[in-house]
């Protein structure tokens, strides 16, 4: 009976560690699929899987993260404003579903922050005034739980330059977010979490290049 | 037992690696099969995205109650439980209705809102338009549908007169929402519109909601709570204002300091009136907002103001002899609302507000004291039946006292009235499909000062013939006071009443909008009288109509950046009422109005211009040397506006404004002498503008650690 016992146990230790591996295992094969997504139709395949990987674990947040991500890529895929804000309207609703599972998260927020700069740009004129405050809101709470999410300062670096842009004004405050951004890019060390965000690098390199370093 | 312990065992697992495959076809109602639909079984990661003819298929190893949930932006959710074999699932969505896709109620409003890209208008425009100088009913007199009358500056909406337009603030009805002006000149707004984050100017056909008004409803909502510190300080040629706003985690707190005065303007740009005390005032404004809960809001806004103009008028049979007149206004306006969802389907929301001002106007021995002190109280709630049914319901209680002390050489006339009106709504909206909406509702008002009640029944359905055109119209029965001079003397004076026919066709696409509206309203009821003063003189069957076509284009697309619009108006309009001596067409109507607006950033001197064209045709006036009642016609009117902003630095910005640039002489009518010359001719005198031209000079500067923030949205 003791044999059976440890049988048992055994078989519901694989199966536990099988459920982890199926959580790492799917995350492992979708968050990459939305990020080399070309079509609107593998985009919102991958993010319905990560969907589907959201709502079976409870207490994870990083499929919406991604959910919010892929969002975020979908908006930029339509032209008008109405679809555009449908996309953008789900992300931010992803975001939320995050919020509630791992509330105060620096990578959340910065996220948040990224969802209102593009709402933003869909319609500076009217929008400007109450988005630049959401999303500069958000990059400083972003940057304040974490200072050394390199994210957050290049999101916040892409905002600063877009102002500059609308309003008048020079590249210097953009530029040094981006740097900053850079500089931590470099230290970034390998989360325990395979699943922590860890894009923008490349983003970064590019923002600098086209925004920091003409005519230098 | 222990063997068969064993066997059971090995049978479920054997099972559990038993694969089931789920296969189906997910389509939309008519139909046509839906692609990207998430088909999985509830708690697992086992699904699949349907592909461009709708069909899924996915397999899976769980077998314990299945329920596959089907789920597609726009669509309810299909929830079903499945049987644990092998099958082929046909799912029809349902078409969830919702802000994005539904079909709006159009006829007879212009919503402006911030969020909603299918609304013509946005707050930022009425602040932005030349010519209005940031004063809403300045800009919304650039919309079809209403009169300019220029010398009011208020709102005249599709052949009714000033009064018969009323502002509501978030959700309350507001009591003396003008400031004072001298006699036949335009007064403004007390309210600025940077307090607002959206706006609904109806034209006619409006919600059961609202009440006392016979022609139109502005619906203002006030900002929410604000996120980010700021002080702003603008210097300008009529005087100077300092605002700070305080963000706190879950609340805000916003007041604003204004000083108006006109000395120094007048000084250097001559009036045709001839001012001893330039007009002076003074302004406090104060917001307080507080999140009370996730859904709950608290909001809070005073209004104080005080201002003083003396100036000499000169009696028109006898230029010589100049009249002392004296116009002074002291007002205090608190309003506070509240809202919160209590439950995923029912919402409340209710409201205080309280108005008290004293107006004081004399010519010479002649004066006119006014004391109003005004209350509103309200409570809605709401009911979200589903996406499909909705139910509005609520009352109010609308209390009014004047004072009036009428003075000339013989002594003071007093006279006042208290009134309390309750009233009581019910308004349903239903949709039958996202394309197809009514709306239904009835008004109740009791009115103490003559006891009786009213009944207004409103009607209005929306149908969408595109994907970007749709039809809407709408019915509605509208009660108001008479005009409070006649309360003042017959306090059982009854409402006055108006029914609107609207029919209106819109087509909206990305950047450019165009609407044409046909009216036709009915007036029943009107007072008419011999002598405002005397009762016995009094008969409430006055009638009249006003019909006409609206028309409204506008384009922010075609140019880079740039934005205009255009508005014409067609109107056709005669009362019985008043002294009138029959049916005509009163003195505050033209037939044809037109407004051009435009406004366009230039990147390289890093400025927005606007330009304003206004036409209105000639009004008629009653000429008293012709025998013909409101005979006269005088010329048409044009104003051409121009305006700049100057972006100096990221948060200082320069803003000059001029109307009038053409420096057109126009007329607004004629005044008489109350007697006849010596050669028996009535002397006339034209009403024109106090001043050819209005040029205005301003310098903003924003203060705030956010760099993204400057004042240019308010200019």
């Amino acid at each position: 009976m003791k044999k059976n016992l440890i049988l048992i146990l055994c078989m519901l230790c694989t199966s536990l560690t099988f459920a982890n591996g199926q959580f790492e295992k799917a995350m492992g094969k979708n968050v990459p699929a939305m990020f080399a997504a070309e079509t609107s139709e593998d985009l919102q395949a991958a993010i319905n899987n990560l969907n589907r990987i959201g709502e079976a674990e409870k207490n994870r947040w990083e499929p919406y993260y991604y959910v919010a991500f892929g969002y975020l890529k979908m908006s930029e895929m339509y032209q008008t404003a109405e679809d555009k804000d449908k996309y953008l309207d789900l992300a931010m609703k992803a975001v939320e579903k995050g919020e509630e599972i791992n509330p105060n998260d620096s990578e959340l927020e910065a996220i948040r922050g990224y969802v209102n700069m593009i709402k933003l740009t869909v319609d500076p004129a009217t929008r400007g005034m109450t988005y630049s405050g959401l999303a500069f809101g958000s990059f400083q709470k972003a940057i304040a739980l974490n200072p050394n999410n390199p994210r957050a300062h290049f999101l916040m670096g892409r905002m600063q330059y877009g102002t500059a842009q609308f309003m008048g004004g020079g590249t210097d405050d953009a530029c040094s977010s981006l740097f900053k951004a850079m500089v931590l890019f470099g230290k970034e060390e390998k989360s325990d979490n395979p699943f922590a965000p860890s894009w923008g690098k490349g983003s970064t390199e590019q923002s600098i290049k086209e925004l920091c370093e003409k005519g230098n | 037992m222990r063997t068969g312990f064993f066997l059971l065992l090995f049978i479920s697992a054997i099972v559990s690696q038993g694969q089931l495959t789920i296969t189906g076809q997910v389509t939309e109602k008519s139909g046509e099969p839906l692609l990207g639909v998430n088909v999985y079984l509830q708690g697992t990661y086992d699904g699949a995205t349907t592909d461009i003819a709708g069909r899924f298929s996915f397999s899976t190893s769980e077998m314990d109650s299945l329920v596959l949930i089907a789920s597609f932006i726009g669509f309810h959710d299909a929830i079903l439980p499945i049987a644990s074999k092998s099958q082929e699932l046909n799912i029809m969505l349902k078409e969830e209705v919702s802000v994005l896709n539904a079909v709006i109620i159009t006829a007879g409003a212009f919503n402006a809102s911030d969020e909603n890209q299918r609304e013509v208008m946005k707050p930022l425009d009425i602040v932005t338009t030349a010519g209005a100088t940031a004063d809403i009913p300045g800009a919304l007199n650039t919309l079809p549908g209403t009169q300019t009358v220029g010398e009011t500056g208020r709102l005249f909406v599709r052949g009714g007169d000033g009064r018969e337009t009323k502002t509501f603030i978030d959700g309350m009805l507001v009591h003396g929402e003008y400031g004072p002006a001298a006699p036949n000149t335009p007064s403004r707004s007390r309210f600025s519109p940077f307090m607002f984050k959206g706006m609904s100017f109806s034209t006619g056909g409006y919600s059961a909601e609202y009440g006392q008004a016979l022609s139109s409803a502005l619906i203002l909502q006030s900002k929410d709570v604000a996120d980010n510190n700021r002080t702003d300080i603008s210097l300008m040629s009529v005087g100077g204002d300092v605002s700070a706003t305080r963000a706190f985690k879950n609340s805000s707190l916003a007041g604003k300091v204004q000083y108006t005065n006109l000395t120094p303007y007048f000084e250097l740009a001559p009036q045709n009136l001839k001012w001893d005390k330039a007009p002076t005032g003074l302004d406090g404004n104060f917001a307080y907002r507080l999140k009370t809960s996730k859904t709950g809001l608290l909001k809070f806004y005073t209004n104080l103001s005080t201002s003083r103009m003396e100036l000499f008028e000169s009696e028109i049979g006898n230029p010589e002899a100049e009249l002392p007149v004296t116009v002074s206004s002291d007002y205090a306006h608190v309003n506070a609302s509240y809202r919160e969802l209590v439950s995923e389907k029912w919402g409340i929301r209710g409201g205080v507000s309280m108005t008290t001002s004293q107006d004081f106007a004399s010519i010479s021995d002649n004066s006119r004291d006014q004391k109003l002190n005004g209350g509103h109280v309200k409570f809605v709630a709401d009911y979200q039946h589903s996406d499909r049914l909705a139910i509005l319901f609520g009352g109010e209680v609308v209390k009014r006292s004047l004072d009036q002390v009428l003075s000339d050489e013989t002594g003071p006339f007093l006279q006042n009235f208290d009134e309390t009106l309750t009233a009581s709504f019910l308004e349903t909206e239903a949709f039958a499909s996202s394309a197809l909406a009514f709306k239904g509702g009835l008004r109740m008002e009791q009115n103490s000062l003559n006891g009786k009640t009213t009944l207004s029944p409103r009607f209005s359905t929306a149908y969408k013939t595109g994907t970007n055109s749709q039809i809407s119209m709408a019915y509605g029965q509208f009660y108001q006071a008479p005009q409070t001079q006649i309360i003042l003397t017959e306090s059982s004076a009854h409402a006055e009443k108006a029914a609107h026919y609207i029919a209106n066709y819109q087509w909206v696409k990305e950047g450019h909008s165009f609407r044409i509206e046909v009216y036709e309203k009915r007036y029943d009821d009107l007072v008419k009288y011999a002598s405002i003063y005397e009762s016995n003189t009094f008969q409430f069957d006055g009638n009249g109509y006003a019909r006409g076509v609206d028309l409204f284009w506008r384009d922010n697309k075609t140019f880079k950046n740039m934005d205009y619009w255009v508005s014409y108006s067609f109107l056709q309009t005669e009362r019985e009422y008043r002294d009138y001596p029959g049916s005509f067409t009163p003195a505050f109507a033209s037939s044809h109005n037109f407004s051009f607006v435009m406004k366009k950033f230039i990147d390289e001197i890093k400025s927005q211009i606007g330009v304003t064209y206004s036409f209105a045709s000639g009004r008629p006036y009653n000429d008293l040397n012709s025998e013909k009642f409101l005979g006269g016609k005088t010329p048409a009117y044009h104003d051409l506006s121009f305006n700049i902003s100057y972006l100096y630095s990221n948060q200082i910005i320069v803003h000059a404004m001029v109307n009038n640039v053409l420096g057109i002489n126009n007329i607004y009518g004629y005044e008489f002498a109350d007697q006849p010359d010596n050669a028996g001719v009535y002397t006339s005198r034209a009403i024109t503008p106090p001043a050819k031209r209005f040029i205005f000079l301003g310098v903003f500067i924003t203060l705030s650690k956010n760099k993204g923030i400057n004042q240019l949205p308010n200019l």
